[in-house]
């Protein structure tokens, strides 16, 4: 009890989880249905005072929406919370912060108009009525002194970087008295220095006698930072390790439920492009804004390879979404110029790009990729109604659209009730396979795939992956936006480093260096000295 | 065991016609309440209506009169909810299409079935010239279109009265406030029911097929269900979507020139009896869907002529058209609990 009373950060206290204390919290047998999928079952979970406690497993395994039921977004359809051993019921969030549980989403809930010191003070009870913007200011870098979080309470949230956003998240979260710390796949949008400096956070946190739920699907990184581990599959806790004694391949086992090879070691593409042949893209000093017309992207000189996997790398918000874009003729350029094998062409007519054989896995499927509320048919046409056999004349032949998604839903291994219900009822799992065998029939010189792995289980992510070589191989040009480095090294023949708009340099897969690129990616080269 | 309401993320047709159809009745329900409040015998009021319309020849053909317009100005919002977009404009276009097959008719002459077709296509024309300003706003500057096609009903209500009142009155017989009659009429199928409401049914057809068998409607789809894939997949947003507006103009133009040419043959104030704006309301019962405005402006035709049954029992109009407001509120109630189901759960955890 009288850790839980002692919510201070106080430094130097050594860090001992007692192994026999009751836990702070546990979740017993908490199931949670949605709409034709059972999240959670039956699961069991306790966070003991003083640990770092990783929750992992493959994306949709039902860790988040665990979390979510434990911190009151979400009411279980079964299973009981006992906080302190009592029985505790949250329907909101404000109720599981108010107990000192406080929840890091993947993404951050901050106001982007809003300055820092606004954010935390934002909905928080302790608040004053009439308080001057100097004051919260004061008030937070207190606080950010208190708890060891580098903050700039004056600025902005759309002017700092995601590890500073990342800070002021946590920030709040311990003004309100936190003592469970549940942190969503936190590194996913961190450059490797900002993760250590998290990880040295989570550290000091929990050596004043506090929790931290850690949920990745990482399995190095979780085994870098917890002291236990609870595994889910398929919405099953499977089983519970002390994080010592465990390995990666025990893990991913135990995350797959079967033996998985976890490097892709491909064999380099067969493919001899003729060296009198134009390259299928370059792009020439291409400069271009974002959707709120700021520079996105500047000064990108880039060619692509037939038969070549060409990576980017980079932390996601650095110029990923639109250079796809530019690659796709969806976004206008700023300057610069497009050379689509060999022939300059005007930017942002994504019909003609369609036409010249280049195909676009976008980064958002149900935002950009998909109409989620029509019919599965209406949206596995989407790239060829304008040719026959679909189109006939000014017309659509439904008969053969239909025969056209079944055929991309057969390539995807998606099995499909009904071809007339809205796609918006499939799993994203499933949307993303058809969006990938949509993209892939018409991409005969260029495939952009942006994050093609995310929202996938590793036997789909093989799949996919298996997709993206066989293209390679018959001489297709693609380019893979990834934010896991390794998944980059392992399938990409180039690796282009994206930092703030500009590619800080492009190595050659084969034996480059990751301690380098993780630089490039947080705009710093190798000798400490920031670039750009 | 407990219940608890589950949302699910689409409706299944059945269940959303199912909704409307209880929506439609409880608001029923509630204007009988309110007539039988007020001193009358609700199901002697509703007797009388629907002998009044469907139990003679006159009744009907009164009824057809309200129809065919409705239809018309339903379609005419329907197709600019399939792109996503509001034309709460079919009002004023309606009324400019009408100055326009009047000026056709007053000013030219020629065989009937020349002029008839001159007029029909001007009416199309002057709905379509109506819209442009506020679709070319909205295409090219992003003007929101539901403040400039309703502020512009306002502009063609004086351009109706000015030209009614003033340049174009009737100076031989001495009408006040009206033009004189345009000697072209649209033909009659019986007694004062013209052929209007044939043209309504076919344009009805026509955008339906358009849009679920062409190219044109495909593209209309999917920049209407999200515009962001429809720009991916190279769509050409900007163009669909002036066609789509200039249509809808066009349908309500053509709505007016029929009202003018077949029912009331002299271009005056008020003509458009409100069609434009209940056209909103048809739209919106039918889901944004051409058949569906069948049935959507049958119901209004059937409580617009009520309402001018029940005058006669000494309730005004517009206590009747408070009908199409209530139908319009439990309408949006029950698309939004089309979406929940009610499914029982094991909650073992105790309230805190």
């Amino acid at each position: 009890m009288s850790v839980a009373l002692d919510r201070s950060l106080a430094h130097g206290v050594g860090h001992v989880a007692d192994p026999d204390a009751a836990p702070v919290v546990s979740l017993r047998g908490i199931t949670k249905i949605f709409p034709g999928l059972i999240a959670n079952d039956a699961v069991d979970f306790d966070i003991r005072a003083g640990e770092i406690h990783a929750l992992l497993g493959e994306n949709g395994a039902g860790k988040s929406t665990l979390m979510n039921v434990l911190t009151g977004i979400y009411q279980p359809d079964a299973g009981q919370i006992l906080l302190d051993g009592q029985p505790t019921r949250f329907v909101s969030p404000a109720q599981a912060i108010g107990a000192g549980i406080g929840m890091i989403h993947q993404h951050f809930k901050l106001i982007q108009a809003f300055t820092v010191a606004e954010n935390i003070h934002l909905g928080w009870g302790e608040t004053p009525v009439l308080i001057s913007a100097k004051d919260i200011e004061d008030r937070t870098r207190i606080l950010a002194e208190k708890f060891n979080l580098a903050v700039r309470p004056e600025a902005r949230i759309d002017e700092i970087s995601a590890g500073e956003q990342q800070r002021v998240e946590i920030l709040k979260v311990l003004a309100r008295g936190a003592r469970i710390l549940i942190l969503d796949e936190p590194t996913a949008v961190l450059t490797p220095p900002e993760a250590r400096e998290l990880f040295k956070a989570l550290r000091q946190f929990r050596a004043a006698g506090n929790s931290v739920v850690f949920i990745s699907h990482k399995l190095d990184e979780v085994l870098a930072i917890s002291d236990r581990i609870t595994i889910l599959r398929a919405g099953k806790k499977v089983a519970l390790r002390e994080a010592a004694g465990c390995t990666p391949s025990i893990l991913a086992n135990l995350m797959v439920g079967r033996d998985v090879v976890l490097h892709h070691a491909r064999p380099a593409s067969p493919h001899q492009a003729n060296p009198g042949d134009p390259p299928p893209m370059v792009l020439q000093d291409v400069s271009a804004l974002n959707d709120r017309g700021l520079p996105a992207l500047t000064g990108i000189e880039l060619e692509l390879r037939a038969g070549e996997i060409l990576g980017i790398a980079g932390v996601a918000g650095n110029g990923q979404r639109e250079l796809s874009e530019v690659l796709t003729g969806v976004r206008p350029l700023q300057g610069g110029d497009i050379v689509i094998a060999g022939y300059r062409v005007p930017s942002s007519n994504p019909a003609m790009f369609r036409d010249a054989g280049i195909g676009h896995i976008p980064e958002d499927r149900l935002r950009s990729g998909l109409a989620p509320s029509l019919s599965i048919i209406d949206n596995a046409v989407l790239r060829e109604y304008v040719i026959p056999p679909v189109a006939r004349g000014h017309f659509i032949d439904h008969g053969s659209a239909a025969a056209l998604a079944k055929r991309i839903a057969k390539d995807a291994e998606v099995g499909i009730p009904s071809f007339q219900m809205p796609v918006r009822n499939l799993s994203g799992g499933n949307q993303q396979r058809l969006v990938a065998r949509r993209e892939m029939r018409i991409a005969k010189s260029v495939l952009v795939a942006a994050y093609p792995t995310r929202g996938l289980d590793v036997g789909a992510i093989n799949t996919m992956i298996d997709y993206l070589v066989a293209l390679r191989d018959s001489g297709v040009a693609v380019v893979m936006f990834s934010e896991e480095l390794e998944e980059l090294l392992n399938l990409a023949d180039r690796i282009a480093v994206l930092y703030e708009g500009r590619i800080m340099g492009i190595f050659n897969a084969k034996g480059a260096d990751m301690e380098e690129i993780g630089l490039l990616m947080g705009g710093k080269t190798k000798h400490g000295e920031r670039v750009a | 065991m407990a219940f608890r309401l589950q949302r699910l993320p689409s409706v299944r047709p059945e269940i959303a016609v199912a909704a409307h159809a209880v929506a439609i009745g409880l608001a029923f329900v509630v204007g009988g309440i309110a007539v039988t409040i007020s001193g009358h015998n609700a199901f002697t009021l509703a007797a009388k209506v629907l002998t009044a319309s469907f139990g003679s020849e006159f009744g009907l053909e009164d009824f057809g009169l309200l129809f065919g317009p409705l239809m018309l100005t339903g379609l005419a919002a329907a197709v600019t909810l399939r792109i996503g977009l509001w034309n709460i404009g079919a009002e004023g276009q309606f009324y400019i299409g009408a100055v326009f097959a009047t000026g056709v008719g007053l000013f030219f002459s020629g065989p009937p079935w020349l002029m008839l077709t001159a007029m029909f296509l001007a009416g199309g024309i002057g709905g379509a010239l109506w819209i442009l300003v506020p679709t070319l706003a909205r295409a090219y500057a992003n003007v929101n279109e539901i403040i400039t096609t309703l502020l512009l009903n306002f502009v063609a209500v004086l351009v109706v009265n000015y030209l009614s009142t003033g340049l174009w009155r009737d100076r031989k017989q001495s009408v006040l406030g009206a033009t004189a009659r345009i000697p072209y009429e649209v033909p009659n199928l019986s007694g004062s029911l013209h052929a209007g409401i044939l043209v309504a049914v076919a344009a009805v057809v026509l955008m339906a097929l358009l849009i679920r068998y062409t190219r044109w409607g495909y593209e209309v789809r999917i920049s209407g269900a999200n515009i962001f894939a429809a720009h991916y997949a190279g769509i050409p947003v900007r163009s669909r979507l002036i066609s789509v507006m200039l249509i809808s103009g066009a349908i309500a133009g053509i709505a007016g020139m029929l009202e003018v040419a077949g029912t009331v043959h002299r271009l005056q104030g008020g003509i458009s009896n409100n069609f434009g704006y209940l056209g909103i309301i048809v739209a919106v019962l039918a889901g944004g869907s051409p058949i569906g405005v069948v049935f959507s402006g049958f119901v209004m035709a059937v409580i617009l002529n009520a309402g001018i049954i029940l005058q006669a029992q000494g309730i005004l109009l517009n206590d009747v058209l408070a009908m199409t407001g209530l139908i319009l509120f439990f309408t949006a109630i029950g698309e939004q609990v089309a979406h929940y189901r009610i499914v029982a759960t094991h909650v073992v955890a105790q309230e805190a």
